[in-house]
């Protein structure tokens, strides 16, 4: 479906930006509440829900063994995907995965990927002949703006709550995924001429190009994605990345607090 | 049904496996509004599935071809998400989430005031995030909580349940030991107000006494059942601050 973008709509957004205000009365890059849940779903090895504003997205994990590539004998796999279906949105319609959830489920793939938090080699069974393939599923409910960044944080909290279901499948006891490390995804949507952080639907729609960062427990990048039409300079990088470091930083906090409990 | 048959589903007590009597049924909770993307939405929690129900519309029906001049038609998916299963689904439809996308859709269409919106359609989107024994039931019943939630008129809304058989015995509520080894299942939409079934699937063998009672069982269980929906709705409006 197309979506109409009302000229109205974007000059208020460019009138709300020249006043330094936002369409929810948020500061420039202040986030919305986030809540979030682990080990939510049976069935699933790993769960986790995600709330930001009007934004639900639950993520699950499960686990098959394979036959490891014949190049990589001892290594185990990890893919991450995302469904965009029509129950988030009237904008989605039934039929095969659209350009939009495909982008959307690599772009958290690789950060997850890309970090190393998953060491292949400890999916590894028996060497040339069994490992695990991990696979991370993205359930999108409600799209209230910023899927990304809920779909990156429900898929690293549900991956971090995993236990391997071994005696299901006959090959020792259960144990949990070991996971090294918190990869954090934060996004920035250009509203009115300037980024804000975690843009709402209204600011999706009446906005421009959006920018994602996934950044490591050490402050390193592992993916980076500019979508949508639309160009940025090098200085408005900088300053959405050095944002986007703390922003990061707190999310982790958040998922260290729920595993904490 | 699976009919392996020799595997024990009642206990030397007379109680079933985890504890339940022949007729009660596992735990239901019911929250309405739970999607804010969504006109009308709600979630159940049946045992240990999770059914989400979103509803969209009613709004223009197209293609063109789809439209009926006198009455809204009612586009129905049922989707067990990959995780849902102890085995990952691949994504995407099969034959059974079909069928019963269409006859769940058929059991709407009977109780929603179709006519009231010629020329429309009205999605209902059913997402299983939990599977054990007893979705389509429970996604039904979220159904007609999120088309309630929508502010869609309706005659009365419709009640998933089920009852069915383990060891020769008629029980209601099957869990998923029970639906994997039983004699059989017997899920049923029922319209609590009216006393009217729009939706009825089975299973397995049955003789007409014991379908008699399962379809009792139904009765009772759609009466409980309908009171949370109630509360669910109610909880949602209190403070009319929606």
């Amino acid at each position: 479906m197309v979506e109409l973008v009302p000229n109205l709509l974007r000059q208020e957004m460019a009138r709300l930006a020249e006043q330094d205000a936002r369409i929810d009365g948020r500061g420039q890059f202040e986030g919305r509440e986030i809540s979030l849940e682990t080990d939510c779903l049976y069935n699933a090895e790993g769960s986790a829900k995600v709330t930001m504003g009007k934004t639900v997205v639950y993520a699950g994990v499960k686990f098959e063994i394979r036959t490891p590539w014949p190049d990589r004998p001892s290594e185990g796999s990890l893919m991450c995907g995302a469904e965009l279906r029509p129950v988030a949105h009237r904008k989605y319609e039934p039929g095969p995965p659209s350009p939009e959830s495909i982008e959307l489920g690599r772009v958290v793939d690789r950060g997850i990927r890309e970090s190393g938090c998953i060491d292949m080699n400890s999916l590894c069974i028996i060497p040339g002949e069994k490992v695990w393939g991990v696979m991370i599923d993205i359930h999108v409910l409600s799209d209230g703006g910023n899927i990304f960044d809920a779909c990156g944080l429900a898929a690293i909290a549900a991956l971090r709550t995993a236990v391997v279901p071994a005696e299901r499948f006959d090959v020792g006891d259960d144990y949990t995924l070991s996971v090294n490390g918190t990869p954090i995804m934060a996004s920035f949507t250009r509203v009115g001429g300037r980024y804000v952080y975690d843009p709402c639907e209204e600011e999706e729609l009446g906005g421009d190009e959006r920018i994602h960062i996934t950044i490591g427990d050490e402050g390193h990048l592992h993916s980076l994605q500019k979508g949508l039409r639309g160009v940025f300079t090098p200085q408005e990088f900088a300053e959405i990345f050095e944002v986007a470091q703390t922003k990061c930083a707190e999310l982790r906090k958040i998922v260290a607090k729920k595993e904490a409990n | 049904m699976g009919g392996y048959g020799d595997v024990q589903l009642l206990r030397d007590d007379g109680l079933r496996l985890d504890g339940r009597k022949l007729d009660e049924s596992r735990p239901v909770t019911i929250q309405a509004g739970i999607l804010p993307a969504a006109d009308g939405s709600a979630m159940v929690t049946h045992g240990l599935n999770v059914a989400v129900a979103a509803v969209y519309g009613p709004m223009e029906a197209h293609p063109r071809k789809i439209q009926r001049q006198d009455r809204a038609v009612i586009d129905v998916r049922y989707n067990m998400a990959p995780f849902s299963t102890s085995d990952r689904i691949r994504p995407g439809f099969n034959r059974r989430s079909r069928e019963i996308s269409k006859v769940t859709a058929e059991a709407l269409e009977s109780v929603v005031l179709v006519e009231r919106f010629p020329r429309s359609k009205i999605r209902v989107e059913i997402e299983i995030l939990a599977a054990e024994a007893g979705t389509r039931c429970a996604g039904i019943t979220a159904a007609s909580v999120a088309l309630a939630d929508a502010g869609i008129p309706m005659r009365d809304m419709i009640v998933g349940v089920a009852s069915g058989k383990i060891e020769d015995t008629v029980v209601l509520d099957l869990d998923k030991a029970e639906d994997n080894y039983g004699q059989a299942d017997l899920p049923a939409g029922i319209l609590p107000n009216t006393g009217e079934i729009a939706f009825l699937q089975m299973d397995g063998d049955l003789s007409p006494e014991e379908f008699d009672l399962a379809m009792e069982y139904n009765f009772k269980a759609a009466k409980e059942i309908h009171e949370i929906m109630v509360d669910a709705l109610k909880a949602r409006y209190e403070g009319g601050d929606n």
